[in-house]
């Protein structure tokens, strides 16, 4: 046996809720470590805070505990499994941190249990920058010049010593957070400053710039033998200067000689050796100088991480999986490669194709914030494109954008646009070969390989040819296709309706061919059904019709409003069709999930989610039909030009999402059953929107049509905003696209329901209880289920609603509702007709397997079969909390008061025996430092005030100290309690926010509303975010934290394992 | 201009012709596949690939120019490059117009995996790189190629080797001298040499024992080439004469010669071993290498001589990589360790060679 003996039971961190540059990749990883280990016959427990994961589903390991992952919750679950080891190399810089302090306060040792994967000593070799920079010198590479500044004036000398531009990069940090590129001296002390202060050292290497080198990254995996694999080489399309994580990146590398190539992997060879990391893979990054070919290693990861899932996308070769079975002992020559199912894993994947990643941004989301592109990541999401050729993948991650046009929009020329890199730079690269700029014009802005240049000008200039063409003749149709161009784009280009396009392309006979991922560029025969389409490949013929086959599409690259949450949904509906016999096709776009990986379904298409590439697919595959309910909006949004070529949607019908989605048909369908809600209009215009406002009344909640995690979605509270609102966004209203107007229902509570309804039978998943009041988004607010404050009367009564509703509007599978409670009524408030985001919450609080009961529904099941009066959502005995975690720190002036539109990118879970335990682990999960003492600072509109008085009472029995803007002191004072007031900011200095700048304040609880005192106030919640000071926007939450720092206290709590699903 | 693949078996694949074809007229040789993401310099500058018709699996080609570090001998040597996109760039001259001033046909534009998996199944067979207007032409001109094709000299490594001696100085002045016997060596090989050696001899491959002997070297080398090993008799009976007098090591053709010389037999693989990652395991020290591999034959293990035995093997499909015997001082191995293109795990074999003399 290989296998490390006496090896029975191991523990599996995760990385926590989703944040920028931590996202689900790592549930990719970790999800096929436990199946890895769970077939190896080990016992696997698994830890991780966030719900929205696959690997949390009980089903998943032997135990999953859903708690923070922080040493003392930890420690405590170690302590009660007492494994024999734990790895720490699958759940991204979160895992890794945490190990290491696990090893260095002793708990590892005292409880007799090892690290595999990774020793400590080579994290902090490959971690701790200075190390890291001689080990890499001991072996003849070199790293940029570069020092370790740990005092201010230190670095300020330093910086004058190395010249500007500088690269700050803090220690240990996630997404290298708090980094940055600095110009000038005085960019450069203003962001060392806060370098300092986000490092948890304290420690920020400064470096010489390696702006416009190109940069490379290889994946690269070792055994405890030695044998040392490349999996794969990417290359970034943006050079040097950008975060590898906001690049667009290309695998396998493009522009580099077999010489260069293999210099680069001898060194990273030598580097993995030097480090000592003896198992397990590691990712490394180099820069090379474009001309003189010099080459400089930037940094090492030992551990999975964002760019693995990607290469093991893009190759096919399982790299967390390796991982797994390398750490317990394993060789790679004695690991089987999964694809062609007879060679062994100690190969480097050959590829006969290219693949591109784009990342995704949410600039739009943070106003305020500049869309520019640094070494701190920004991106929340990423797609990726398979094509044989880089233009046919690069082309198809641009499908894949999911942005409002399809293909490559136009845009106005801009040089200082194309000069910086931005999240919508490639357009503007685009748009000068457009405009007949050169290749080195281009590349003197850019400094983006000429070869690259090169390509994206091919699409420029083909672009022209398409429009010039006299007739679509097949040929041209053909080299389009074949460069990626979408019928969309062709369409937009010739003026036509993409339908045209498409009918032209099918009497040409072109259809895409669908070419294996196959690891070995067809040298071996492979069974592995893992597809992409390329034109390339010889045109698919239509498949027979297959009665067992379901199509379940995806939703596509991460966004806010939008993520993982849907890939929990695909991939257990996966798992669910499966499971009742059927042969399920996964489509999807987004390289980080798991319902990509080659084994999740039974055919794998890596593929745009459009309406053509959807179409091919289900043509060739000719299922009983295809699922858009698991995978978000994306999928919804397909649903009707699916089914209107002909294709069996299953589950809700077309005419059931349209009650739901059309506000006016659902406007009415409420009446009818007699359902309150808030009044409400649509506008197609400013004056038509006054005229509402008139009726309605302020405040009102406006948005645009068609809007997905409140976009635009604002609360306006008198004429004055409603003019500045349609001053900014009127341009996504029109008569067809109405502003919707709903009166607001201040001081409501609202409620999050899941259900699922069959034929016959409904079962509600759960009613999550919002603990901010109405009008913060659903995805931003913290909930808690069962409800706490909500009577079992008015339980009920939504249930009964959310029941009705369903029946009306003949759901079939998911539906989920939100509602508010004021004043005693209830109010309905939207339904998505669809898995939401609250599925997997739900699902793990209640125990209730939702979307397998989805699955059933969609199958026909009847309540004999399916027998609902199983499932008992209040049958819990455990409160569990949605945390919400906000990634306001890597956007430098965004403001953290939340609102009706989302922009949270992650979620916690805190399971507890009651609300207050429950609510610790959920702010603790969120990365919110609960303070244990020291000075609160208040900030409260006016309505807030009186009703905070007791938690403010509370704070002070608790041994806080107060201060308060003066209008709050001064109300205080009245109430006869002591405060120090404080200036605000235009009062003159020293203001609060040099108060909190300073160090002082140990929490800040600021509301307030109304544009003009939001914008006021701005400079309090955004040194709160700066300084990572704990910052309260909404006096409920404000309550809730007051609990969990009372429950904190008490120094008192438990973890349990997740029961399995019923 | 329309150009075509055509294969013995009747299969034809069109593609785009490069350049004219009235200068670059059709050609034939034995159509093979490599799955090197790079090298492509490398890969048609080696005497190995001599008449093989190069269908590269990774889609983009000439990515990077024309770089003369790269190459491994003074020119060219297939008869034909296919690749689904060959970069054609203002940048630098580029490699599609020195595969068209070298007289080779180039055919880009078509779906080379589709070659490949047929090439997979049915091993690698005769064809024709033409210029047509249409296949019937195409398959007219084509068969004609691969008659006169066939009908030429079988031993490749003779037509490849050098027809002089050809001495160079090494860079260490008390290294050893080595004599190698060139079947279409690598430069590569040379520069390991030379950097360990004072002095290398290139010898023909059709080099007499008594040349040989009269340089009196510290080791001999059997290069690398093209062709079946059962064609190159002279050299075979040259090594079995030498065997046991100096050190021997050799590489891929030289490594089927010593196997030959050594009494074991050689046969055509199915399709080959051509690319940058083959694993072979290294018996003797227990460690995987990834490898750099081009062959078309292999040695059969069964008929190895009792004093010899198999030290690497191929883990794809367990195919012999190395032999040893210890007797006649001498071993060798199927892959590269001179790599160009590919790792360069297996480098540490010329010290091992070297060390020993």
């Amino acid at each position: 046996m290989p296998r490390i003996k006496d090896l029975k039971k191991v523990v599996i961190l995760g990385s926590g809720p989703i944040v920028i540059g931590q996202a689900c990749e790592f549930d990719y990883s970790g999800t096929q470590a436990c199946k890895a280990l769970m077939a190896e016959g080990l016992e696997v427990i698994l830890v991780n805070s966030n719900p929205a994961t696959i690997m949390t589903d009980p089903e998943i390991a032997t135990r999953v505990y859903i708690e923070p992952l922080k040493v003392a919750f930890i420690e405590k679950i170690l302590e009660m499994e007492r494994p024999d080891a734990v790895i720490p190399t699958l759940g991204g810089q979160t895992a890794l941190n945490l190990a290491l302090e696990l090893e260095g306060n002793g708990v590892l040792e005292r409880l007799g249990i090892r690290m595999l994967g990774a020793d400590p000593d080579v994290i902090r070799a490959a971690e701790d920058r200075e190390r890291f920079r001689r080990i890499i010198e001991s072996v003849g590479a070199r790293a940029p010049r570069s020092e370790m500044v740990r005092d201010f004036q230190a670095g300020v000398e330093l910086g004058e010593k190395l010249g500007y531009p500088l690269i700050l990069r803090p220690n240990y940090t996630l997404g290298g957070g708090g980094g940055g590129v600095a110009y000038s001296r005085e960019e450069y002390e203003r962001m060392l400053l806060a370098a300092l202060k986000e490092s948890p050292t304290s420690e920020c290497l400064v470096e010489e710039s390696i702006l416009g080198w190109k940069e490379f990254e290889l994946e690269v995996m070792r055994d405890k033998d030695g044998t040392f694999v490349i999996i794969c080489s990417i290359e970034n399309f943006d050079p040097c200067g950008v975060h590898t994580g906001d690049s667009i990146t290309v695998a396998p590398q493009m522009t580099l000689t077999d010489l260069e190539y293999q210099d680069m992997r001898d060194e990273a060879r030598r580097i993995v050796d030097a480090v000592g990391l003896a198992t397990g893979g590691a990712n490394i990054q180099f820069a090379v100088h474009p001309q003189t070919g010099e080459r400089l290693v930037i940094e090492m990861n030992p551990r999975v991480s964002r760019s693995s899932a990607l290469a093991s996308k893009a190759t096919g070769f399982p790299i967390a999986k390796i991982a797994a079975l390398l750490a317990i002992g394993y060789r790679l020559d004695e690991i089987r490669n999964d694809i062609t199912g007879t060679t062994p894993s100690c190969y480097e994947p050959a590829l006969d194709y290219v693949v591109t990643k784009i990342p995704r941004f949410a600039f739009e989301k943070f106003p305020g914030t500049e869309d520019s592109l640094t070494t701190q990541m920004k991106s929340v999401g990423e797609v990726m494109g398979i094509g044989r050729t880089f233009k046919e993948s690069l082309m198809k991650a641009v499908s894949s954008m999911e942005n409002r046009d399809e293909g490559l929009p136009d845009v106005v020329f801009n040089e200082k646009l194309l000069s910086h890199p931005s999240s919508q730079r490639f357009y503007q690269v685009v748009q000068a070969f457009r405009e007949e700029k050169t290749v080195e014009y281009v590349h003197a802005l850019t400094q983006i390989a000429p070869w690259f240049l090169e390509q994206v000008q091919a699409i420029a200039r083909f672009e022209g040819e398409i429009r010039a063409a006299a007739d679509l003749d097949a040929g041209t149709l053909l080299a389009a296709k074949r460069m990626g161009f979408s019928d969309a784009h062709i369409a937009r280009l010739r003026g036509a309706a993409a339908k045209d396009v498409r009918e032209r392309r099918w009497e040409a006979g072109l259809h895409p061919g669908y070419s294996q991922v196959d690891t070995c560029a067809g040298e071996f025969a492979s069974e592995t059904p893992y597809y992409y389409s390329s034109y390339w490949a010889e045109a698919a013929a239509p498949g027979p019709k297959n009665e067992k086959g379901v199509v379940i599409l995806g939703s596509g690259p991460n966004r806010i409003g939008q993520g993982i949450e849907f890939d929990y949904s695909c991939v257990r509906g996966v798992k669910g069709f499966r499971e009742e016999g059927y042969h399920v096709i996964m489509v999807n776009s987004n390289p980080e999930t798991v319902s990509t990986d080659y084994d999740t379904s039974n055919e794998l298409y890596f593929e745009p989610l459009t309406e053509e590439s959807v179409l091919e697919i289900l043509r060739r595959t000719n299922p009983l039909g295809f699922v858009a309910q698991l995978g978000g909006q994306t999928p919804i949004n397909l649903s009707h030009k699916l089914a209107a070529a002909g294709f069996q949607m299953l589950g809700s019908s077309l005419e059931s999402i349209d009650l739901a989605e059309d506000r006016g048909r659902f406007v009415k369908i409420c009446k009818e059953l007699d359902f309150k809600i808030p009044a409400s209009g649509m506008a197609g215009s400013l004056a038509e929107a006054l005229a509402i406002a008139g009726t309605i009344g302020y405040p009102i909640i406006c948005r645009p049509s068609y809007v997905l995690g409140g976009r635009r979605m604002e609360v306006v509270e008198n004429a004055d905003e409603l003019h500045s609102y349609f001053d900014r966004h009127g341009e996504f209203i029109r008569d067809e696209e109405p502003c919707l107007m709903d009166q607001f229902l201040a001081g409501a509570l609202e409620v999050d329901v899941d259900l699922v309804r069959g034929e016959d039978w409904t079962v509600i998943g759960g009613v999550i209880e919002h603990i901010e009041e109405a009008g913060v988004h659903s995805g931003d607010s913290m909930g808690v289920l069962p409800p706490q404050r909500l009577k079992g009367e008015a339980c009920r009564r939504i249930e009964d609603l959310a029941g009705r509703l369903a029946a009306r509007i003949r759901t079939i599978g998911h539906l989920n509702l939100q509602l508010a409670i004021k004043d005693d009524q209830v109010y309905m408030l939207e339904a998505n007709p669809r898995s939401s985001r609250s599925v997997p919450f739900v699902a793990k609080a209640t125990r209730i397997p939702l979307i397998d009961l989805g699955v059933k529904a969609m199958l026909g099941k009847t309540a004999a079969e399916v027998r609902p009066s199983r499932y008992d959502w209040r049958a819990v005995d455990t409160v569990s909390v949605k945390g919400v975690v906000f990634p306001f720190k890597k956007f430098r002036d965004a403001d953290s008061i939340l609102g009706p539109e989302m922009k949270s990118t992650g979620e916690s879970m805190g399971r507890g025996r009651d609300y207050s335990e429950a609510l610790l682990k959920g702010f603790i999960s969120s990365h919110v430092q609960l303070p244990g003492r020291g000075e609160v600072f208040l900030s409260l509109r006016d309505k807030d005030k009186r009703g905070l008085l007791p938690m403010i009472r509370e704070f002070l029995d608790l041994g806080y100290t107060l201060t308060a803007t003066s209008g709050t002191a001064k109300f205080l004072y009245d109430e006869g309690i002591d405060c120090v007031p404080v200036k605000k900011v235009h009062e003159g200095r020293p203001n609060c926010v040099d108060r909190i700048r300073s160090g002082k304040v140990a929490l800040v609880v600021n509301t307030t509303s109304g544009r003009r005192s939001i914008e006021a106030s701005f400079g309090i919640r955004r040194s709160c975010i700066d300084y990572s000071i704990p910052c309260v926007t909404e006096s409920h939450a404000a309550e809730a934290l007051l609990i969990a720092i009372r429950r904190d206290r008490a120094k008192e709590f438990t973890v349990s394992a997740v029961e399995k699903m019923i | 201009m329309k150009g075509y693949l055509v294969l013995e078996s009747g299969e034809i694949f069109a593609g785009r012709w490069h350049g004219d074809p009235g200068r670059v007229p059709g050609r034939a040789g034995e159509v093979v596949f490599n799955t090197s993401h790079g090298g492509y310099e490398e890969i048609a500058t080696d005497p190995s690939y001599f008449s093989q018709i190069m269908v590269m699996t990774a889609p983009q080609m000439g990515n990077y120019g024309v770089d003369k570090a790269c190459w491994e001998s003074r020119r060219l040597w297939i008869d034909g490059f296919v690749a689904t996109e060959i970069q054609r760039s203002r940048r630098d001259a580029g490699w599609e117009q020195r595969l068209l001033d070298a007289g080779i046909p180039v055919l880009s534009g078509l779906d080379t995996r589709k070659i490949v998996l047929g090439l997979r199944d049915s091993g690698t067979p005769w064809g024709a790189l033409v210029a047509a207007s249409g296949p019937d032409e195409a398959m007219v001109k084509a068969r004609e190629l691969i008659q006169e094709k066939k009908a030429g000299e079988k031993d490749w490594a003779h037509a490849v080797a050098r027809r002089e001696l050809e001495v160079r100085a090494g860079r260490a002045a008390g290294g050893p001298r080595v004599a190698i016997l060139d079947f279409g060596c690598k430069e590569n090989t040379l520069r390991e040499l030379e950097r360990e050696c004072s002095e290398v001899a290139v010898f023909p491959g059709r080099a007499p024992e008594r040349a040989i002997r009269d340089w009196n070297p510290s080791g001999i080398m059997l290069s690398n080439g093209p062709g079946d090993p059962a064609d190159v008799r002279e050299a075979t009976e040259t090594v079995r004469a030498l065997l046991g007098w100096k050190p021997v090591f050799g590489i891929c053709m030289g490594h089927q010669i010593l196997a030959r010389a050594l009494g074991a037999s050689t046969y055509k693989l199915k399709f080959g071993h051509r690319g940058g990652n083959h694993p072979v395991r290294d018996d003797l020290t227990g460690r995987v290498y990834v490898t750099s591999q081009n062959h078309g034959y292999a040695v059969k293990a069964d008929t190895l001589p009792s004093s010899a035995r198999v030290t690497h093997v191929n883990l794809n499909d367990d195919t012999v990589e190395g032999i040893e015997c210890a007797a006649k001082k001498c071993f060798s191995v199927q892959y590269h360790p001179e790599s160009h293109p590919g790792p360069r795990d297996a480098r540490l074999l010329f010290d091992y060679f070297l060390n020993g003399l």
